[in-house]
């Protein structure tokens, strides 16, 4: 009785590593632990995958 | 005049707009609905023929008449951490803050009636048919028998979800997946079906629209890439995302597209085939976009930033790098 999409269903992927940032509500934005803003930081963006267009997502579907 | 923009406090993707709005010394206020009642708080009144309304958000006040644009980028469930949270809360709290904001003249990105109709995805293929953009052939359906004989007319698949949502308990994904030849499609009668002919892509291209301008990638797939392998968001990394052009068709018909579903904002995916057609899978209305920025170097941000303050350019395609 299960839909035919849900055939192809996979476990959504938990994001395993905890942010090495967090939110200023000073600043109203991320920032590293050293200070610096972490949007700024692309290389460590692409590292954790927090900009990416994902799938799965328990609150939103837009990607 | 504020810019006020909705969404968590985890978004580092929206920090890559606040920090230009920060940069040309525009104010700014973020809150996220969840936090409504605790960390946030609203007020309006209605008294003499006037309305007067404020919104808090950490320390930070806004009145409503001050708010220039309103970015609706992640925002929380209303009220969702609030002491004593339930569904009539949620409710209370939606209709308070949405209400409040719908008439005070700011600008939206986007508009909420506008972003709930553009989610529907069979609305989505058929305005992009309306506006001129190449879809490939679709159905949805509960109808087995029609998925089969579809399944004849076209026999290379792919099989979505209608809506775009993925099933939560247990939370799971649904990647658009390759149907194999002979699949029993009897399942199709227990919940509406996406199927669309697969497009032997040799890139995907994600165009970011922003107000009237167009900013486009393009990530090629590789040569021995895995047919099976269709949708993007589980593809192992490959080849990253690269500026590109936007055929002058095609910016006419996302003009066209925009327009019509009255969105600011708009992240558009397509397939290109060998020919260099671009095939229009599907519009989102919140797309992400700090990937494409990241990779491309593209301002994206910039550019959102631009148009929430009210200083954007005139619309132009831009494929710079």
């Amino acid at each position: 009785m299960q839909p035919f999409a849900l055939n192809y269903a996979r476990p959504a992927v938990e994001r395993e590593a905890a942010t090495p940032y967090v939110y200023d509500a000073g600043l109203q934005l991320n920032v590293l632990l050293d200070g610096r803003i972490a949007a700024f930081d692309h290389a460590l963006l692409r590292e954790l995958g927090t900009t990416t267009s994902t799938a799965g997502s328990k609150t939103h579907f837009d990607d | 005049m504020t810019v006020l923009i909705l969404t968590g406090e985890e978004d580092v993707t929206a920090d890559m707009v606040v920090a230009h709005l920060n940069a040309s010394s525009v104010p700014v206020v973020r809150l996220d609905p969840a936090d409504l009642t605790a960390g946030a708080a609203l007020s309006g009144e209605y008294v003499h023929g006037t309305f007067r309304g404020h919104l808090s958000s950490g320390e930070r006040l806004v009145s409503v008449e001050a708010i220039r644009a309103v970015w609706v980028r992640r925002p929380g469930v209303p009220a969702a951490r609030a002491a004593q949270p339930s569904a009539w809360l949620t409710q209370e709290t939606a209709q308070a803050l949405y209400g409040m904001l719908r008439d005070c003249g700011a600008r939206w990105m986007n508009d909420p009636d506008a972003a709930r109709r553009a989610r529907y995805k069979p609305w989505q293929l058929r305005l992009a048919q309306r506006c001129g953009l190449p879809v490939p052939a679709t159905l949805i359906t509960t109808f087995p028998q029609a998925a089969r004989e579809f399944a004849e007319r076209f026999p290379d698949l792919v099989v979505k979800p209608v809506s775009g949502a993925h099933p939560q308990e247990p939370p799971r994904a649904v990647p658009t997946s390759r149907v194999a030849p002979g699949t029993d499609f009897a399942a199709v009668a227990y919940g509406p079906t996406l199927l669309q002919r697969r497009i032997a892509k040799r890139a995907d291209v994600r165009l970011t629209a922003v107000g009237g301008t167009l900013l486009a990638a393009r990530k090629e797939t590789a040569a021995d890439a895995d047919p099976d392998q269709v949708d993007v968001r589980f593809a192992p990394p490959g080849a990253p995302w690269r500026p590109a052009e936007v055929p002058r068709a095609v910016a006419r018909s996302v003009h066209a597209y925009l327009r019509r579903a009255r969105l600011a904002y708009g992240a558009f995916d397509f397939a290109e085939d060998a020919d260099g057609t671009w095939w229009f899978l599907e519009c989102n209305q919140s797309g992400q976009f700090g990937f494409v920025e990241v990779d491309t170097g593209q301002p994206i941000a910039r550019t959102i930033a631009e148009w929430l303050a009210g200083t954007a350019r005139p619309g132009t395609s831009v494929a710079e790098s």
